[in-house]
């Protein structure tokens, strides 16, 4: 089943943890991610994949993200 | 609790009457202060970058914080490298006390530590650096993707691989997040 997150309007690095805890607790999996901010989007990027998780894809609708993201 | 961190409640942060033998060096731009402090630091004079007190309106975002009973020899070898610092003000009570430049903040499982305009956090059991946020130097982006993933051993030191102000901004909460985490 596929997850997901609504970090937008927390400041970093809360959407960050937030994720991290996620995919945690998930191990495996589907997550979705919604943040508002370029440098949330950045940050969640490059955190998940320091931990192995892929970024799918990232698409951006009047300033808010969906990050895709996978992890095995 | 660790004995360490015994040691850090018992010992609080000196008070401004407590800090009477120390001055501040007040300068226009923030590259004096890094300049300042590296001559300084080099030489072997016990000085701290800072924030400036409230009553400081003058100068830039930091202070040299140093000792003054070496307040001559300290301004001659500024001067001598051609960084004399605007102003130096004795600190003479709680209004003119420095202001410390770093915030942090317990996440339970992390640990973050703001210095100025830069954010850095590690997960505490790992020690690897989770998070590096902050500033808008066009240098962050690469320096965060050296140092995300990497534990506080093993990561590169920001003044190593940064050119700006916000690498030096993360440089200080990379060193206090060391000092804090030491064992």
């Amino acid at each position: 089943m596929k997850e997901s997150i609504d970090a937008r309007g927390l400041s970093c690095p809360q959407p960050v943890l937030d994720t991290l805890a996620k995919i945690e607790a998930m191990g495996s999996g589907e997550l979705e991610v919604l943040v508002d901010t370029e440098a949330s989007k950045e940050n969640v990027s490059r955190a998940v994949q320091a931990k192995g998780w892929r970024v799918e894809s990232i698409t951006e609708d009047n300033g808010e993200y969906c990050l895709k993201l996978a992890g095995d | 609790m660790a004995f360490r961190d015994l040691f850090k409640r018992i010992a609080p942060r000196p008070r401004a009457d407590q800090r009477a033998d120390r001055g501040l060096l007040v300068f226009e731009h923030t590259s004096e202060v890094i300049r300042a402090e590296q001559i300084l630091k080099s030489a072997g004079y016990a000085v701290k970058v800072m924030g400036p007190p409230p009553e400081v309106q003058k100068g830039c975002d930091l202070v040299v914080e140093f000792p003054l009973m070496e307040e001559l020899d300290i301004l001659r070898s500024l001067k001598g490298a051609g960084v004399a610092p605007m102003e130096v003000l004795p600190v003479t009570g709680p209004l003119l006390a420095p202001v410390d430049l770093f915030q942090v903040k317990d996440f339970g499982q992390y640990l973050m530590v703001r210095a100025a305009n830069m954010k850095i956090t590690v997960e505490k059991n790992t020690r690897v650096i989770v998070n590096v946020s902050g500033g808008g130097c066009p240098d962050v982006p690469y320096i965060a993707a050296r140092l995300i993933g990497c534990t506080l051993d093993d990561a590169p030191a920001p003044r190593d691989i940064g050119h700006t102000l916000c690498g030096y901004a993360l440089e200080l909460a990379h060193a206090e997040m060391l000092r804090l985490c030491s064992p």
